[in-house]
């Protein structure tokens, strides 16, 4: 039972790490893309297109993530 | 006399004969598939596969065939009308493989090759957008419903057994683990036809490097190269079922209130403040997820192709 808590305690912890790290990275992309866009507006779509897939890999890292701390705590 | 004042505890609260709610077991069952012992059609075992059909097989026939004949039926009909120009839903699906074949085939695969690799991504996109899709409409809820109030069937009728599980075949990760699979042997396969089959695995790794590096590089190509199909994987399924998880926890909300408080008034005063524009909102942005996440799929699909196509170190 002592082990089970401890499981709980570092899978939460894990994901709030996870959750703050993925934030951190999307909003740095976020703030590249729109400064690249103010400072070319003609360039708009073609910044876009450049920061979907590194958004979707890091949101997919994210998920991964949440995959495993849920193995964690459903196979204890 | 304990078990008398327990038993009138438990006739008091909201729920009569399943006693306590279990929200994780709830959780999950509406999630997962349907139980794999007791399958909706009985079909042997052949080679070590259980060929029984469960709720998400189910599922993956009827999307299949409901992209299969809406897209043919539509295409069909313009061909027969020889317009060149297209009107109503068969403009909506140009411009969607439109959309696919120059913002996604084109600048990954190269103009060469577009014609051979647009029509898996469409296929990709397509299906795996119906599939999420399909999984937010509720209409096996829909069919209990109907089935408890009206037609009343047995315990263990077809009707009943519809109903456990998810509708959402890609929540499943072996759906999604089936594409993936079929995107891996589309990039051996679009590196073979580009370079000869020999020349793809040797394009893995860069050339002309120190002999002892390549120790170091051919272990990592190779790790890199199961991984990015297991992350395709992996996505799909974990956007799909978190979604539905996330709207079902908010919607025990409900029932967990009205057990803590013995009465149904909390219960329903949570579900109308709290729990119910929530889950809406979930449901709206899972709206955008299911698009994205094909979105997504067919993208590092296509950019999966395109690497393997042009080698570049």
């Amino acid at each position: 039972m002592e082990g089970n808590a401890i499981a709980f305690f570092g899978v939460a912890l894990g994901l709030g790490l996870v959750v703050i790290g993925a934030g951190l990275g999307i909003g740095k992309l976020a703030a590249g893309a729109a400064e690249g866009i103010a400072r070319q507006p003609s360039a708009a779509d073609k910044i876009t297109g450049a920061v979907n897939l590194p958004l979707f890999l890091l949101e997919g890292v994210a998920i991964l993530a949440e995959v495993f701390a849920l193995l964690i705590v459903l196979l204890k | 006399m304990l078990g008398q004042e327990h038993a009138q505890e438990l006739g008091e609260h909201a729920t009569e004969a399943a006693g306590k709610f279990d929200a994780g077991k709830t959780i999950i069952e509406h999630v997962s598939n349907s139980s794999v012992e007791h399958p909706l059609l009985h079909l042997p075992t052949l080679f070590g596969i259980n060929f029984s059909v469960t709720k998400h097989v189910l599922m993956l026939w009827l999307v299949a065939a409901f992209v299969f004949f809406v897209v043919t039926l539509t295409v069909r009909k313009f061909l027969k009308q020889d317009r060149p120009i297209p009107t109503g839903f068969m403009n909506a699906l140009e411009a969607l493989v439109e959309f696919i074949r120059d913002s996604i085939a084109l600048p990954n695969v190269g103009k060469k090759w577009v014609n051979t690799w647009t029509p898996l991504l469409l296929t990709f996109f397509v299906f795996i957008f119906c599939a999420n899709a399909i999984g937010l409409i509720p209409v096996f809820e829909v069919v209990g419903i109907v089935d408890h109030f009206v037609l009343h069937t047995g315990e263990h009728s077809f009707l009943k057994q519809l109903l456990h599980g998810g509708t959402t075949a890609t929540s499943n990760f072996n759906v999604t683990a089936a594409l993936a699979v079929i995107t891996f042997v589309s990039i051996i396969t679009a590196g073979s036809k580009a370079h000869g089959f020999v020349q793809h695995w040797k394009n893995m790794v860069p050339h002309g490097l120190a002999w002892p590096l390549y120790f170091l590089l051919i272990p990592i190509e190779i790790m890199g190269m199961l991984v990015r199909p297991f992350a395709l994987t992996m996505r799909l399924a974990a956007n799909m079922t978190g979604g539905h998880i996330a709207i079902l926890a908010i919607l025990s909300f409900v029932f967990l209130f009205t057990e803590m408080f013995g009465q149904a008034i909390a219960g329903v005063g949570v579900g109308l403040a709290v729990s119910v524009p929530l889950a809406t909102a979930i449901s709206g942005l899972e709206i955008i997820v299911v698009l994205v996440q094909a979105y997504v799929f067919t993208l590092l699909s296509a950019v999966f192709i395109g690497m393997a196509i042009h080698v570049h170190h």
